[in-house]
């Protein structure tokens, strides 16, 4: 049996609620994605696609089941997966080309160990590298010696991409990445992705709760769907069509309308009762 | 009448006038009163005037502590005011500031490591918090049992004063560090003193200087209980010592002096803190 890059096998996750009452959020998830994919992970706003985001990240564990990715099981996040969250990946107290070179310095140089003769030298390297993948998003010298907060969110976002891909994760997971950021910024950055993802080969899994950005983005869809309270489960995974952002409108349609669909599909057992208000 | 208006704003004469007003009134009342009294009763103690509290006020800084063997009188300036009462009550007070600052430092660190590492937060959250609420002041005879009436019982009145407010502050603000730096940091290889230290601790430092600084108050206010009740120099020892003479003409440019030395390592502090930190966004 070959390792896939990542593999979810028959897992559960249930959130304690109040004593020992607890609650299903994920429930016998299976899923398999291979070296190379861009997959998206799309579902409704509480359906879980975080939680599995985070499983696979290794910061949760889950209740049933495994994770593994390139055959481990997963026990704390480390160097195997990049993470790009919506907020909060940049440290504000440092400057944007710091940012970049953070992963690089402590990865060969511990807590304690940047007086080491050799400590300048591979700095200067590391620096030099840093630029060279911020140069690649988008950013000029003058821009890498700012602090976040002087950034726009589109900016921002770009400096946690090259900070996360220049350590070169074979795992890349991003956590409604674009979701803050106004229609225009968001499209440059999907194109950016995309182009990165073609460049490196970098398996990435993409989560968010916009189907059309799924479509337009990945090489297939994972759609989550909530079940009641018997926790979400996989109500589709289909390879997508080549598809970008100059595809055929007809086209995109289609697709975000049979995802949305299978998203909702379980919603019937939530039943809007009508209360009287006004008596 | 424009003064209960939540959307009139005072132009920048105005809001000027304004700020300083209280100040005239309350400068200028005194005065007067003190005039009055001084005129009723030629020898009156409790409102000096403004003359007497410049001269003693110039007593106090130039001229040699009681203690000090007298000298000639053309001693330079600078030995005048290095002997001067004022000088050395200064200097014991701003020491033991000092050395209490200083020692608040580990506690900083105590609060951060609870914060990161939840064996060493269970370990000491409870007892922390069980002692942040005994009232050091209630503590002080004990400490006096324990440690003799010499500096080191007036620094630990400080230190169990101020501390825990501190370390549980340092604590919080290690804990609202948003948990996706964490996980970012790991995933960048950093590991876990990396991720305390040049993460946690230097994004959380700026405000714990300003937790500090909010915090000088409190140190000062412990150092002036230890002081008035059981020193032999400093100022707060010379204020409570001049009460017993009535001595107004003193005590008041002492009150005023403290509040400008307290005014003065603020201000430095937070220079510093702007300095240091270019990046801190004030919220």
């Amino acid at each position: 049996m070959h390792d896939a890059a990542i593999r979810v096998d028959n897992v559960h996750v249930n959130y304690p609620v109040q004593g020992s009452v607890s609650r299903r959020i994920l429930n016998g998830i299976d899923l398999q994605i291979e070296s190379g994919e861009f997959v998206s992970i799309v579902g409704q706003t509480g359906c879980g696609k975080s939680t599995l985001l985070r499983l696979i990240l290794g910061e949760e564990r889950p209740s049933g089941g495994r994770v593994l990715v390139n055959g481990c099981e997963r026990a704390k996040p480390d160097r195997m997966c990049g993470y790009v969250p919506q907020k909060y990946s940049l440290f504000p107290d440092k400057t944007v080309l710091d940012n970049v070179t953070f992963g690089l310095e402590v990865s060969e140089f511990g807590a304690f160990s940047r007086f080491r003769p050799s400590h300048g030298k591979r700095m200067r390297e590391f620096r030099a590298a840093a630029l060279r993948y911020l140069e690649h998003t988008g950013f000029c010298e003058a821009d890498s010696r700012k602090y976040p907060h002087q950034l726009s969110g589109g900016m921002q976002q770009r400096v946690a991409i090259a900070q996360a891909l220049i350590l070169k994760p074979p795992i890349l997971l991003m956590d409604e990445a674009f979701s803050a950021l106004d229609p225009g910024t968001r499209s440059g950055m999907q194109q950016l992705i995309k182009e990165l993802w073609r460049q490196s080969g970098t398996t990435i899994v993409f989560v968010t709760h916009n189907t059309r950005e799924a479509a337009c983005l990945g090489t297939r869809i994972v759609a989550l769907a909530k079940n009641g309270d018997e926790g979400s489960s996989v109500a589709l995974d289909i390879a997508v069509p080549h598809l970008d952002f100059n595809s055929d409108e007809g086209e995109i349609r289609d697709l975000v309308g049979e995802v949305e669909y299978s998203t909702q599909s379980h919603m019937d057992h939530m039943h809007l009762r009508s209360v009287p208000i006004f008596t | 009448m424009k003064f209960l208006h939540i959307h009139e704003h005072p132009g920048r004469m105005t809001a000027s006038v304004l700020s300083w007003l209280l100040f005239a009134v309350g400068i200028g009342s005194y005065f007067y009163v003190a005039q009055q009294r001084h005129l009723e009763n030629p020898d009156e103690r409790v409102m000096p005037t403004a003359t007497q509290m410049v001269q003693s006020f110039a007593d106090a800084a130039l001229k040699p502590a009681a203690d000090e063997e007298v000298s000639d009188g053309a001693a330079p300036l600078w030995v005048s005011i290095t002997s001067s009462m004022l000088w050395k009550d200064s200097a014991a007070t701003g020491r033991r500031f000092l050395i209490s600052v200083l020692l608040l430092f580990p506690a900083v660190l105590l609060g951060l490591h609870m914060a990161m590492f939840p064996y060493i937060g269970a370990l000491f959250l409870r007892f922390i918090q069980f002692f942040d609420k005994i009232v050091a002041l209630s503590l002080l005879p004990i400490l006096f049992i324990a440690f003799g009436i010499d500096e080191l019982s007036k620094i630990m009145l400080i230190v169990v004063g101020v501390a825990p407010t501190i370390i549980l502050d340092t604590f919080n603000l290690s804990k609202s560090v948003p948990h996706e730096q964490t996980v970012k940091a790991l995933t960048l290889g950093a590991g876990d003193f990396a991720i305390a230290y040049r993460i946690v601790f230097r994004q959380i430092l700026p405000r714990v200087l300003n937790s500090i600084r909010l915090n000088l108050k409190a140190v000062m206010l412990f150092l002036f209980a230890g002081e008035m009740i059981a020193s032999s120099d400093g100022l707060a020892y010379r204020i409570a010592l001049l009460r017993r003479h009535m001595g107004m003409d003193t005590i008041i440019p002492y009150v005023l002096w403290v509040a400008l030395l307290l005014f003065v390592v603020d201000l430095a502090m937070h220079t510093l803190n702007r300095r240091l930190h270019p990046w801190f966004q004030e919220t």
